[in-house]
């Protein structure tokens, strides 16, 4: 079968950040130095190539882009400047937007201006909804939940979980099917395997596989450890540093989403109380890790930080935004001052609200599912071929 | 212009012996002071030295201050090969007051040491160390050939390597005739467009060296001419010119006139029938043809989309500044498609010889750059056309050049790697939109097969000797498997061929860009001037002498003789003309009588060291 080359997909890809993958010559120094890259799913020379070569569909099903965690190394054994770990990094982007089936990713990652109107007009929404439906403004104490009443808050949160989780698993799905490719590939049934599975086939692959991997998928998501296999000292910073990130963000989200009604408090939790150790973990752990990210991206410190792409620094800011006001917040509650703390807290929700709405379905956030979901498929996928 | 011997047999024979170590090259496996031992109780041997390394200033002074002193009036060095340091102790002697042909060089490096080890080195040694003293005793002095020399060169071919010889050599005051076949100058360079690394055009190029040459009262242009007659040696050719036989008459212009994709237009010599032109020298600028692919080789004359790259080059060229998009007979293009090596590096077995049974198995060397080149203006001037590239290397090796590639892998020029035994494959599509399909394994992309749609595709042919047969054929010229002219030596000797006094100056040699032309014509031209620049030439003397008393006229010797009028008959006696006579020797083991015999190597000579070899 022959594939048949597109010389446009390259010239389109600039917008997603790759700048440099037409200077490519082949040579597979990065693949060679990638401490991730296997000889079943080498990388990052071979989706470069599909690249050039505008093969969108061997993209499509390329689980590659996704077991990169951007250490650098390529890049910076690259002979030819091509930069191969910042074009893996445009090619998820890339591929973030070719699951999504909204067209909003693509939006967002190749327009600037859609980029920001949209994570102002979801703030302007959030903040014209406080205008018009907050409760009393008590100002003889700190009454968050007389202003924004947790239980009112929390079934908009639970709203917006699921609407925010039909989108990102829909999109998941399309990723899967793009990268599980064609079932004619996978070995056949014999019929006494059809017998036995009988309509438990998943795109020709039996459902037993999916079940008896799941335990990957839960440890990847947890622990990102592929990532740990980054060699050098400051490479596992990096990892420590994203892992920070993602557990903070984890925890704070699942106060928040499911956990309102303990966090949301008006009355000031004991230091020891569990809830709000929580919060100081998560807040401390987003902060530093944004943090430093962020100076990193300024000072253009490493190879990883050497470019950015404006949904980086939307990401980046956006969180460290929602942190810092959040951390206000509980310091305005603890000084006992009750308009300044109102204010902040729409200005909290104007901040995180579009963050989550643009992120998690459309944007980096979906690399927390997409990333161990892929490590996962890619085992039931390697097992399924194997079954022969 | 002789080569008499001078008599001095009846001397006392002096021979000095010096032995190098060649640091340890040779005394490592070599015992030399054994080897000074063993030789030196032969007859004749009055001194032996040993030294470190004989080519040093000290080592030189060891030898002159022997014959000085009177200690020797022959001398034997025994160290590398002759062909490194002959000439430098033959020049130590005659700087002594010595005749530098009373000496001998035996080579016990590459002969012995360099393949033998211990005792067999040393015996070996010995055995030619004893044969070169064997010879050394027989040795006459000898004068070098003197033979006068017409301070004129012929250059034969009008393109930019030969203008640029002529103009080199008119500059040093010598007169040249340029012989052109066509009624242009210009040759391929006239051709092109832009030219790599510079961006200049072939136009400004030509222009440049053409209105000089025919400005010049030093040379004179011969347009439409061509050579049909030869005889002579170096110093004194003469040269028979007639019209070319290219119907060129039929062309008018001004001379001086630029003439696109062709060349500046001189014309016609003005002469009529054949004329004869004397030079001391000729320098060769015949240049190259492009290849010519086969009827249907990528689908060659099958397919009206198919075309060769100097053809595209020319289309190109005379498209109007600043018009968009890339249109060529009435057709958008689209999308291109360039293959290298259409002609170049190819391998038996795996591609069909061209008509005359040959392969070109060389790199072309200028096709990688030039296409790049190509490539590069079509994504700047046409930036909606994409390019495709489908090359076995890329081998952009000259100065300048590797920015091509990094300028088109910048404007996301595509490239392929094919392997030799599976090329592209170019198939016509009666599909819209794109009349054509290349279809290629690609290396890069682990064997896959891709195929890629297009409107054109332009072959990047390469360079085939310029057919000048009948010239090799007349001249007796040495051509190598390629179908070049052959130079004596690829380094040590690069513009010159074995016919002495004839020169190699650009792509009639090898496949080279306009500025390795250009190099090769100013070295060629230089060493025309200092051939000619004296008024005489020296030539070695080592050449055929008849003993006129032994010669009975059985003209064997004529027969035999490889070199058309090097030996004749007179007066019923063979008579050799030394500056013709190569000195092969070929005469002397056919001649009945013993009668003629080579300077510096003669039958006694080597009689006499055979019975030292057997003797040692
Ligand atoms: S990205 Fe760089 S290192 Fe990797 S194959 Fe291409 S040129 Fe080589
Ligand atoms: S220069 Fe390039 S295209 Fe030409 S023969 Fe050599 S390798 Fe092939």
């Amino acid at each position: 079968m022959s594939a048949e080359v597109n010389p446009d997909l390259i010239v389109d890809l600039k917008k997603f950040g790759v700048k440099s993958a037409s200077a490519c010559f082949n040579c597979g120094n990065c693949t060679a130095i990638c401490s991730l890259s296997s000889e079943s799913t080498p990388f990052p020379r071979k989706v470069i190539r599909y690249l050039q070569l505008g093969l969108k569909d061997k993209l499509m099903e390329s689980p590659e882009p996704w077991l990169c965690y951007y250490c650098g190394d390529c890049s910076e054994t690259c002979p030819r400047q091509a930069d191969p770990g910042e074009v893996m990094m445009g090619l998820r982007r890339y591929l973030t937007s070719m699951y999504d089936w909204t067209g909003i990713s693509r939006l967002f990652y190749t327009s600037t201006v859609f980029e920001v109107f949209s994570i102002l007009l979801v703030a302007a929404l959030v903040g014209l909804g406080f205008y018009t439906f907050h409760g009393p403004m008590l100002t003889d104490r700190v009454a968050l939940n007389v202003f924004a009443p947790n239980t009112t808050i929390e079934i908009l949160d639970l709203i917006m979980l699921g609407v925010l989780s039909f989108l990102l698993l829909t999109n998941a799905y399309r990723m899967f099917r793009a990268v599980m490719g064609d079932p004619a590939q996978y070995p056949e049934l014999t019929p006494f395997e059809k017998q036995q599975f009988q309509n438990r086939i998943i795109r020709g692959i039996p459902a037993p596989l999916f079940i008896s991997e799941a335990k990957e998928f839960v440890v990847h998501f947890l622990t990102q450890k592929k990532f740990i296999a980054c060699g050098t000292a400051s490479q596992r910073m990096q990892w420590f540093n994203h892992l920070l990130i993602m557990t903070g963000y984890s925890t704070v989200f699942l106060l928040v989403v499911v956990g309102l009604r303990w966090f949301q408090r008006d009355e000031i939790y004991a230091l020891w109380h569990p809830v709000r150790l929580l919060g100081y973990y998560a807040t401390f752990a987003i902060l530093y890790g944004t943090t430093i990210a962020i100076v990193g991206r300024i000072k253009r410190s490493k190879t990883v930080y050497a470019h950015s792409h404006s949904s980086d620094w939307a990401f980046l800011v956006l969180l460290w935004l929602t942190t810092f006001s959040g951390i206000l917040i509980h310091g305005t509650r603890m000084l006992e001052m009750p308009l300044t703390t109102y204010y902040l807290y729409v200005i909290h929700l104007m901040i995180a609200v579009p963050m989550l709405v643009i992120e998690v379905p459309f944007a980096k956030w979906t690399h927390q599912l997409y990333r161990p979901l892929i490590v996962y498929l890619m085992n039931v996928k390697k097992r399924a071929m194997a079954r022969a | 212009m002789t080569a008499e011997p001078s008599e001095s047999t009846t001397e006392e024979k002096k021979v000095g012996v010096y032995i190098c170590h060649c640091g340890g090259n040779i005394s490592d496996h070599v015992d030399v002071d054994q080897l000074a031992k063993n030789v030196a109780g032969i007859e004749g041997v009055t001194v032996t030295h040993t030294n470190m390394f004989m080519c040093s200033d000290p080592g030189q002074e060891l030898i002159q201050a022997d014959i000085k002193s009177g200690k020797i009036n022959r001398a034997v060095v025994a160290s590398c090969a002759p062909s490194l340091h002959e000439l430098t102790f033959r020049s130590a002697i005659k700087r002594a007051n010595m005749n530098p042909y009373l000496y001998e060089h035996a080579n016990i490096r590459e002969q012995v040491s360099w393949v033998h080890h211990g005792d067999t080195a040393t015996a070996k040694a010995t055995h030619l160390v004893a044969a070169a003293i064997a010879k050394a005793k027989n040795l006459l002095p000898l004068e070098p050939i003197r033979v006068d020399a017409v301070g004129h060169v012929t250059v034969i071919g009008g393109g930019v390597a030969g203008m640029r010889a002529a103009l080199d050599l008119s500059r040093r005051g010598i007169r040249v005739a340029l012989v052109e076949k066509t009624a242009f100058l210009g040759g391929n360079t006239a051709r092109l467009d832009r030219l790599v690394p510079t961006n200049d055009t072939g136009e400004n190029v030509v222009r440049t060296l053409g209105d000089a040459v025919i400005a010049d009262p030093g040379i004179t242009v011969y347009g439409c001419a061509q050579i049909v007659g030869y005889e002579g040696y170096v110093g004194n050719f003469k040269l028979t010119l007639a019209q070319s036989t290219l119907k060129c008459s039929t062309i008018s212009h001004e001379a001086g006139d630029w003439v696109s994709n062709t060349g500046l237009y001189v014309g016609e010599a003005g002469k009529d029938g054949q004329w004869v032109v004397e030079s001391g020298a000729i320098v060769f600028a015949t240049g190259f043809t492009p290849y010519r692919p086969r009827e249907g080789e990528y689908g060659y004359l099958n397919v009206p989309e198919v075309v060769t790259l100097p053809d595209f080059i020319q289309e190109m060229a005379q498209l109007p500044a600043g018009g968009r998009p890339l249109t060529i007979g009435g057709r958008t293009i689209r999308r291109v498609a360039f293959i290298h090596c259409v002609g170049s590096r190819q391998i038996p077995g795996i591609h069909e010889p061209g008509g005359d049974g040959k392969l070109n198995e060389y790199c072309s060397r200028t096709c990688c750059s030039a296409i790049l080149q190509a490539a590069v203006q079509i994504r700047t001037r046409y930036p909606e056309t994409r390019v495709f590239e489908y090359y076995r290397d890329i081998r952009t090796y000259g100065r300048g050049q590797e920015d091509y590639y990094d300028r088109a892998s910048d404007q996301n020029v595509l490239f392929f790697r094919y392997e030799p035994e599976s090329p592209p494959l170019v198939e016509r599509i009666e599909r819209r939109p794109y009349p054509l399909r290349v279809r290629v394994k690609d290396t890069l992309t682990f064997g896959e097969e891709l195929t890629a749609e297009v409107d054109l595709v332009v072959l990047g042919v390469g360079m085939q000797a310029h057919p000048i047969g009948d010239l090799v054929d007349m001249m007796k010229l040495p051509t190598g498997m390629d179908g070049f002219l052959q130079e004596v030596h690829p380094k040590l000797r690069p513009v010159e061929i074995a016919n002495n006094g004839i020169l190699l100056a650009g792509a009639c040699q090898a496949p080279m860009d306009i500025s390795e032309a250009c190099n090769a014509a100013q070295a060629a031209a230089a060493k025309a001037a200092t051939l000619l620049i004296k008024g005489h030439v020296e030539l070695d003397p080592y050449v055929a002498q008849v003993d006129g008393s032994r010669c009975t006229g059985h003209g064997r010797c004529v027969e035999v003789c490889p070199v058309e009028g090097a030996v004749r008959m007179a007066a019923g006696k063979a008579s050799v003309n030394p500056a013709l006579c190569t000195g092969c020797g070929i005469c002397v083991g056919e001649c009945p009588e013993q009668a003629i015999d080579v300077n510096g190597w003669t039958l006694k000579q080597y009689e006499e060291m055979v019975d030292a070899i057997l003797a040692a």
